[in-house]
């Protein structure tokens, strides 16, 4: 554990030390939030009602986790592409203190965004005269972990197989398919047909419905606990899965 | 027992053979030198010995403990400087030593005693809270092998320390090596041949994946009617021996 501890770390203080990090994983969800704020108050009342602050400020975490997702998918494509994971590679360090080390300051890097954005919905929201409740946005936080675990673990998958020209547009394809087909900008389940179909087939679809319940304390099996156990499911399973991907390409040196 | 020993050693790429049979014993505190042109094989046959690639055949044993079978003893036992820059490049020259001493396993005092040993033996003070990613080439290739022996390796390998390096910057490392010479066995793989003839106590010159010749400077003298290793190197290598 020590040694995912140290490796973990160091990956912190590197993400922390590069600019590209605030920009993507706190500056880019809090500008969205503040512009789809704006559309929001500029569609006429009776209007769709998915930029209302309520639903939209989970929705721009689950949208700020994907950055986390390709901002992983970068660091391990750079580590992988210089000769620093190699030096590692020959010490007693495990595939698996690899994956715990690289995912875990994600994993804080992930949960401090969601505060940040919750914080500036949650003033927003006063500003608007509509306050979002609070012990809401707490159980949202809480239910937003694992998937940003999931996030997170498809980044790491993306750093491990591809190098650090291709694991960044590919990540780019999963925040747009994160963004329309998991309902962060439209109301997917008002669509129905097809396109509900395809939402319901990817979980990116039940990683913004868990986040939207919990913070309007709705903790109906279908909006929250069904949502909720198949994004940790899934999370689990990425997990399980870069794991072995990152153990297996560990021994193919 | 040997610091390392390798027999029949083989390991082939996509049917390519890299390195074919090779057998060879180094002593302990020995600075044995791997030479040969570019795609001879010396890399890869550090990557076998350091467990980062297995071999295709043939055994490797490092401190007794066999490459194969016994790799996280064996990985506890090594330190190595790869070929190309492996510094973390956002973290200082302190941070990045620290970090290899918490993975080799040393508790706290211990790691900010042998981070502090370790910078004044290799003489990094000046450059201690720097970002790696600020230094010179030279700096960088110091801080590359000061990680290295951080945990206190009982075989350390050296790929092309070296390379790119101008003069004075490489005379340092020279010196920083012959350091080493009687209490860490190293091996060094090169293309510079004065270094080989300067730093070496024993000469393994690889062709085509095999050992054409192994012996000190003198033997390999002897061996091939030449005077100098870069002269004994090229009949070695252009197969006049």
């Amino acid at each position: 554990m020590n040694r995912t501890l140290a490796f973990s770390r160091r990956c912190f203080k590197e993400m922390l030390r590069d600019p590209l990090s605030y920009i993507f994983c706190l500056g880019f969800p809090l500008v969205m939030l503040v512009i789809m704020t704006l559309v929001d108050r500029s569609i006429p009342p009776g209007g769709p009602s998915v930029f209302h602050i309520e639903k939209l400020t989970p929705a721009v975490a689950v949208f700020g986790q994907t950055f986390v997702m390709l901002f992983t998918a970068l660091t391990v494509s750079n580590d992988r592409a210089g000769a620093f994971l190699t030096r590692l590679y020959a010490t007693p360090m495990t595939g698996r203190d690899f994956t715990l080390g690289y995912l875990l300051p994600m994993l804080g890097i992930s949960f401090l965004q969601s505060v940040v954005t919750f914080a500036a919905g949650f003033i927003i929201s006063l500003i608007l005269g509509t306050p979002l409740n609070a012990g809401g946005l707490l159980l949202s936080l809480i239910v937003l972990l694992p998937s940003a675990l999931m996030f997170t673990a498809i980044g790491f998958i993306f750093g491990t197989l591809f190098n650090e020209k291709t694991a960044p547009p590919l990540s780019s394809i999963i925040i747009s398919l994160g963004s329309f087909l998991g309902g962060i900008w439209f109301d997917a389940e008002a669509t129905g047909g097809v396109m509900l179909t395809l939402c319901k087939c990817l979980p990116f679809f039940y990683c913004t419905k868990a986040a939207r319940s919990a913070a309007v304390l709705d903790l109906s099996a279908g909006g929250f606990f069904l949502p909720l156990l198949i994004v940790t499911v899934c999370a689990a399973a990425l997990t399980l899965l870069g794991s072995a991907v990152f153990s297996r390409r560990m021994k193919a040196q | 027992m040997f610091a390392v020993e390798v027999r029949e050693l083989t390991k082939k790429y996509k049917g390519k053979t890299a390195v074919e049979g090779i057998s060879l014993q180094i002593r302990e505190g020995e600075l044995f030198s791997l030479l040969g042109v570019n795609g001879a094989g010396k890399t890869t046959t550090v990557k076998m010995l350091c467990c980062l690639t297995e071999a295709d055949g043939g055994e490797a044993f490092v401190m007794g403990k066999s490459c194969s079978r016994e790799k996280e003893a064996v990985k506890e036992l090594i330190g190595i400087s790869p070929q190309e820059t492996s510094v973390a490049e956002k973290l200082t020259v302190r941070e990045n030593l620290q970090l290899i001493a918490e993975i080799s396993g040393f508790d706290k005092d211990k790691c900010t005693a042998r981070v502090e040993q370790i910078i004044s033996q290799l003489g990094l003070d000046e450059v201690a809270g720097s970002l790696a990613k600020t230094l010179s080439g030279g700096w960088k290739r110091k801080l590359s092998i000061a990680m290295s022996l951080i945990s206190e390796p009982k075989v350390l390998f050296l790929d092309e320390p070296t390379l790119g390096l101008d003069v004075l910057a490489r005379r340092e490392l020279w010196r920083v090596i012959e350091g080493l010479k009687g209490r860490v066995t190293v091996i060094l793989t090169t293309h510079y041949m004065e270094e080989a003839e300067q730093l070496s106590d024993c000469i393994a010159v690889m062709v085509s994946g095999r050992i054409k010749a192994l012996g000190t400077l003198s033997e390999l003298e002897a061996l091939t009617g030449k005077t100098g290793l870069e002269n004994a190197f090229v009949a070695i290598a252009e197969g006049s021996v």
